[in-house]
């Protein structure tokens, strides 16, 4: 072997590592992203509790802007770190839950419904965020917990539906659900973009509460 | 081989591979960085309405400062992340989208509309810049979904091939250069905007102020 030969491994093993390490990074990451955006969702009631004991209005607005803030960043963050279950060679290569991407699909409505409704203070948008992000965990979780975590110590009767899930080791389904998400993904950005557009950026939809507090529904 | 050649292979590996894997990361982290882009450019009637809600001034101030300074910075940040797609010897060497320079030619107009124009308040420049950065994600989405991360899918190789910068390097570098005269026109319009305005406000600032005619009896 030659050093050119052994800089080529080295820098093969570099790079291709590289990725491996921050694709694996991002699906460590990812179920943690999740867990804290539900709960930030669902805690609401919590926080517009903690909101109506405060007795100075500028406490009461913080408190409601860095929640709301913080729960639709992890939401945005949440659909940015999904990007990788659109890409067909990646979905091939790591063991991913196998509904990752439709699972990326449902945040991304969450955003649009965030985005041409008013989860915050109409009630039907709300109810229809939170069967998003219920159905949205459902499609990671369960490939996650059952799929990719499974897999390695699932006994036989179990080892095929948990290699089901995964997507490495089902790719045609894998590459079929990745198609599938990237098409509903076009067609809910298109939407976004063409409520934007005839909107001009303005809010547009009616301020139903305008006297309300932070919050109320 | 000796304990020298090793050390100079690690080091060369080093070298090259770590800018090999700086490329990598840039190429990996864009697009995030253009899903942020978009996501935030097109959330801003979620925000204004929950800026209108906002019981104080002071709390309304924080959240639309913080909202610009995060959708602006974002922005530029890409294009200065895909700043390369104007390096002829990555555009050759790695797999990038072929129509990475356009997109990114579209992110610098959309830039250039919110520096002459007042996005915030103008209907018709937020459209504009909208469509801009749309224009510009299709450009880039694109080829990155079904080429450069489709080699493996074998139905897909000609497109791959063909909407991948290494291999079709011809039309990559052809479509480079064109959008880096693009960039360099509306760097040099920028350019001499900047210097006009700057030139206008700071002569009226310097400028002495009028004597006050005497008043008759003084």
């Amino acid at each position: 072997m030659s050093v050119q030969d052994l800089t080529n491994a080295i820098i093969d093993g570099i790079t291709a590592g590289g990725e491996q390490f921050l694709e694996g990074t991002l699906a460590a990451i990812l179920p943690a992203v999740w867990l804290a955006l539900l709960g930030l969702h669902l805690g609401r009631p919590y926080i517009l509790e903690m909101i109506d004991r405060f007795t100075l209005r500028l406490g009461a607005d913080l408190l409601w802007l860095v929640y709301i803030a913080v729960r639709d960043l992890l939401i945005v963050s949440g659909v940015v770190m999904s990007f990788m279950f659109f890409f067909p060679d990646v979905v091939v290569t790591d063991a991913l839950p196998l509904t990752g991407g439709l699972a990326a699909v449902c945040l991304f409505a969450v955003l649009l419904v965030k985005l041409m409704g008013d989860p915050d203070h109409n009630l039907r948008d709300f109810r229809l965020v939170t069967y998003l992000l219920g159905l949205g965990a459902v499609f990671y979780f369960v490939p996650y917990l059952f799929g990719v975590q499974f897999s390695s110590i699932a006994p036989a009767s179990f080892a095929g539906v948990s290699n089901f899930l995964v997507t490495n080791t089902n790719p045609n389904w894998a590459i079929g659900i990745g198609y599938a998400s990237t098409a509903l993904l076009a067609i809910l950005g298109a939407v976004a973009a063409a409520y934007v557009l005839r909107t001009g950026g303005r809010a547009e939809a009616q301020d139903t509460a305008a006297q309300d507090t932070a919050g109320t529904i | 081989m000796k304990p020298d050649d090793i050390a100079t292979a690690i080091t060369q590996a080093l070298v090259q591979g770590g800018s090999q894997w700086l490329v990598a990361t840039i190429v990996a982290f864009l697009p995030a960085m253009w899903t942020m882009t978009l996501i935030l450019h097109l959330g801003r009637p979620y925000v204004i309405r929950t800026l209108r809600r906002c019981g104080l001034r002071l709390g309304a101030d924080i959240w639309w400062m913080s909202y610009l300074l995060m959708r602006d910075a974002v922005l530029l940040i890409t294009f200065a992340m895909s700043f390369i797609f104007f390096q002829p010897s990555i555009v050759a060497n790695s797999a990038l989208p072929i129509t990475g320079p356009l997109a990114a030619l579209c992110l610098l107009i959309a830039l250039a509309v919110k520096l002459s124009r007042r996005a915030d308040d103008d209907v018709q420049a937020y459209r504009i810049v909208t469509a801009f950065l749309v224009v510009g994600a299709t450009l880039y989405y694109g080829p990155l979904v079904f080429a450069v991360e489709a080699a493996s899918q074998t139905y897909l190789a000609g497109f791959g091939q063909a909407f991948t910068s290494n291999s079709n390097v011809g039309p990559a570098l052809v479509i480079m250069w064109i959008s880096l005269v693009g960039v360099g026109i509306v760097a040099i319009w920028l350019f001499i905007r900047a210097l006009v305005s700057a030139n206008r406000t700071m002569a009226q600032r310097i400028k002495p102020p009028q004597k006050q005619a005497p008043v008759l009896g003084d």
